[in-house]
Formats: C-alpha cells, structure tokens, sequence
C-alpha cells in the first residue's frame, strides 16, 4: 500500500513546478471511508491528498472531461501540464487514449500507484450495512480492515474486492513518470468465465436476459459519462440528425442504446468497470464490454490500453483476418 | 413465431457496394436470373461506408435481416474499404448473437460484378437463413396502435 506521507510529499513537488497547473488525487468523500476526485492547483492543497481501497474512480476520465474554452484575444492558452494519479487499471485508459491521440504524453504528468485491489462498495454494503458512512477502510496484507462504531473487521481480500481486480493483469501502472511504491505482481488472471457461460445459452435465453436488463436502464447516460473513452465531442447519443436512437425509455431504444455504447468501445474498453459501477439500476455492463474484449483479444491479438504506439483495433486491418462467416 | 413455419416472407435490407455487388445484382437482374424477391437493396459506395449501427437501426426498423455485401477482399475500388468491413461485421454479428440476436439475420458476403449467379446463390441463403429463425420480434420499435 501507498505511503500517505510519501504520496504527498511527491504531489507537493510535482505542483510546485511552474510546468503543472492542476493535479487530479483522491481526497477523503464528506463520510465515513468513501474517497472523491481532488483537483489540487497550490501546493497547501496537497494535505488532503489519500490513497485507500475506496479510491475507486478512474480519474483518467477527468482530462478528456475538461472543457476547453476558445481563448480570448490577445491571451495565450494555458498550456502547462496537468499531473493524474493513476491505478494500473486507469493507467490503462491512459495509455488507450494517447494511442488514439486524444494529447500527447508530454501533456500529462502521471504519478503511478501500484494498485493491490479496491473494495466493491456493494459488497461492503451487503456485509455490513450502514458503515459506509461512518466507517474507515484499509488494506493489511490480504485482509480489508473496516473499522467502525470502535469495532474492527478484519474481511479476507477476496470477499470485498471489486471484481474487474479479480481478474485485474497489470495492476501496476503501464505508463508513469514516478511510481508511489513498489511494483505489484499481478494477482489475478482474466478466464472469462462469465462471458463464456451466458454465450453457452440459446438465443431465446440470451435475449431473456438481456432484455431483462436493458429494459431497467433509467437512461441516465452515467455509463457514458464515466467512461474514460467516451470522450467524442459529438457523441451519436446527442445528435439529432441523423437521429440514431430516440429519446425515449422503451425496450427498443434501450436496447439501441446499449448496443451503440458497447460497440463504440469496442476494442477501446479498458476494463476499468466505471460503468457497471455507476449504474443506478446494476445493468452488467462489463459483461458487454468484456463480450468485445474476448473477441477483439482471440481475433486479432489486440488488447486495449496496452500500447501507445499500436493503431487502434478498428483503423487498421489485417489481410488474414478471419471471414468464415463471409458467404 | 406463429408464422415461423407457413408463408412467412421476410423483410431483408441489403447494402450493397457502388462497385461491385450492386453490379453483380445488377447482371443477376439483367441476365434474367429469378431470386427470392425479399430483399431492399440500398446502394452505398464501398461496403466501409456501412456503420454498424446501420445493422442495428435496420433491425429497429422492422427489417428481419441484413446483408452487407462488397467486393472480394484485394478489389475495392478504395484500396481496403472492405478489410475495415470485415473487421467491424465480424465483431458487430458476435455481439448482436451474445445478446440474443441471432446470427442468421446478420450476415455479410462478397460478390464481384461478374458474379451475378453468385448474387442469386447469396440471396437464396440468405432468406432461407432469416425464414429458419422466423420474424425478428426482438428490440424493433413498436407502432402506437391508437
């Protein structure tokens, strides 16, 4: 686990450089453990800086969120770097996006966190109900620690840990100027057991499923919002010519919906489980993502996040690219 | 799935390539060669101008299937339109049987502008594929009936 002493010690150096304008953290959530983004930009900020299993939030999403402003006439535009935390899982969306050249490198400072797993709030919920908002968390070797009402739980790792840690493969960061910590070996393996098991049904049962779920979804757009690779200016959701789905909540457009997010990512989703996260509803989103993910991965040998300098999967070809199902 | 097995005629949207398979429907027509009359072709100029989402919006709209045809793989008359196809379909016809879609309705196919029996041949099994599974009473829009 990261040193909060250290953590902040190299956040304090890297915004006192005249070349950073903001620096994007974890800071401590209004209660109990959870944490929230902390957009640092004087160095007094930097005390409120954490690190704990409840940094869940892929602030990779924050630079692409931000909204550039024409620059006034006779003014020059800010230009200094912005400096990110990132887990390995967010190094990824990182690394996604420069290889889809959404900045450069040189744009970005990242600070590394190698990354042991963060807690499923869901799961804390279920096993312990209420302590969110008053507990504490942190992680002792294998074992989440929750303290609360001068209680303490010590919870084996496995039964509180998200699942995209679970099957997390680099959960230290792929790209970094400094590192918080020592590497961390990966501790997990991806077998797409889920996947696998709902391709094995007939179609009539996929479609049960599925239409059991789209037909929850509130439209609310989280999903989308979150994604650290929805970051398209004109996003087909928002256009209305052509008008590609309709506004309104019904299973048909729904199911649209889903199927138009899910293939944008296709080849571009990084695994980092945003959006099954923030669903109001627990749509299994990561279940579609990690449909793509499978496939894009046995195909073509590709896999997302990985490398900045690889074209991304669908701008490129290969002429012995399967087509068996080609008449 | 009451008509699956009577006279059930499906409704098949086609898009086809300004080059080549557009041609080869063409010569099918001209040579007087008979095919299932089930299909609306929409021309586009190379079969990479197809969205996915076309395939999608299709099947919204009251299609039961979809084909996307263009020219054989080293022909297009861009270079590589088609390799970028092959690769969006391959993974937009894997998805849409993951949510239950099934992979009948979906398909793809290369035919040249000679090919005009090919065409008849591409189409028959085509109809044939989209008659086994019957209509598609997935996630098209329903019509309001006041």
């Amino acid at each position: 686990m990261v040193e909060i002493e250290k953590l902040r010690e190299i956040a304090r150096e890297v915004i006192s450089r005249e070349d950073v304008r903001q620096l994007i953290g974890y800071r401590q959530g209004t209660y109990g453990f959870r944490a929230r983004p902390a957009f640092v930009t004087t160095p007094e900020e930097v005390d409120q800086l954490i690190f704990s299993p409840a940094c869940v939030n892929n602030l990779a999403t924050y630079l692409t969120l931000e909204e550039k402003l024409p620059v006034p006439r006779g003014q020059e535009p800010d230009l200094r770097k912005v400096a990110v935390m990132v887990k390995g899982c967010d190094s990824r969306a990182l690394v996604q996006q420069m290889e889809e050249k959404a900045y450069e490198r040189d744009r970005i400072v990242v600070l590394g966190i190698p990354c042991t797993g963060v807690v499923d709030m869901d799961k804390v919920e279920e096993r312990f109900p209420n302590v969110l908002s008053r507990g504490e968390i942190a992680m002792e070797g294998d074992k989440f620690v929750l303290s609360f009402d001068g209680k303490r739980e010590e919870v084996p790792k496995e039964e509180l840990l998200a699942d995209k840690c679970r099957r997390c493969r680099y959960p230290t960061p792929l790209v970094y100027d400094q590192l918080l910590d020592e590497e961390v070996a990966r501790f997990a393996d991806d077998d797409y057991s889920d996947v696998l098991e709902l391709e094995k049904r007939s179609a009539e049962e996929k479609w049960a499923y599925w239409e059991e779920k789209f037909s929850r979804c509130i439209r609310c757009y989280s999903c989308r919002n979150v994604c650290p690779m929805c970051y398209c200016e004109d996003c087909v959701l928002d256009r209305l010519n052509p008008q590609w789905m309709r506004r309104s909540v019904d299973i048909s457009e729904n199911t649209a919906y889903h199927i138009a997010r899910a293939y944008h990512l296709a080849g571009r989703c990084i695994q980092c489980g945003e959006c099954q996260r923030v669903c109001p509803v627990e749509i299994p989103l990561m279940e579609l993502n990690r449909k793509f993910y499978k496939d894009v991965e046995e195909l073509y040998d590709y896999e997302p996040g990985t490398d900045a300098e690889a074209p991304p999967l669908l701008a490129t070809f290969k002429v012995d690219d399967r087509e068996d199902f080609i008449l | 799935m009451a008509e699956k097995n009577s006279d059930f005629e499906p409704n098949i949207v086609a898009f086809l390539c300004n080059w080549c398979s557009y041609a080869g429907a063409d010569l099918a027509g001209t040579s007087r060669i008979q095919y299932p009359s089930n299909v609306r072709v929409i021309r586009v100029m190379c079969s990479g101008r197809v969205n996915p989402l076309f395939v999608m919006n299709a099947l919204q709209q009251g299609a039961d299937g979809v084909l996307i045809s263009g020219c054989h793989p080293g022909d297009c008359h861009y270079m590589q339109g088609n390799y970028y196809a092959r690769r969006r379909f391959m993974l937009m016809r894997n998805f849409l049987e993951y949510l239950g879609v099934e992979p009948e309705r979906v398909r793809m196919s290369w035919v040249s502008a000679s090919e005009g029996a090919k065409w008849k041949e591409v189409i028959e099994e085509v109809v044939s594929g989209v008659k086994s599974v019957g209509p598609m009473n997935k996630f098209q829009r329903r019509q309001l009936n006041w």
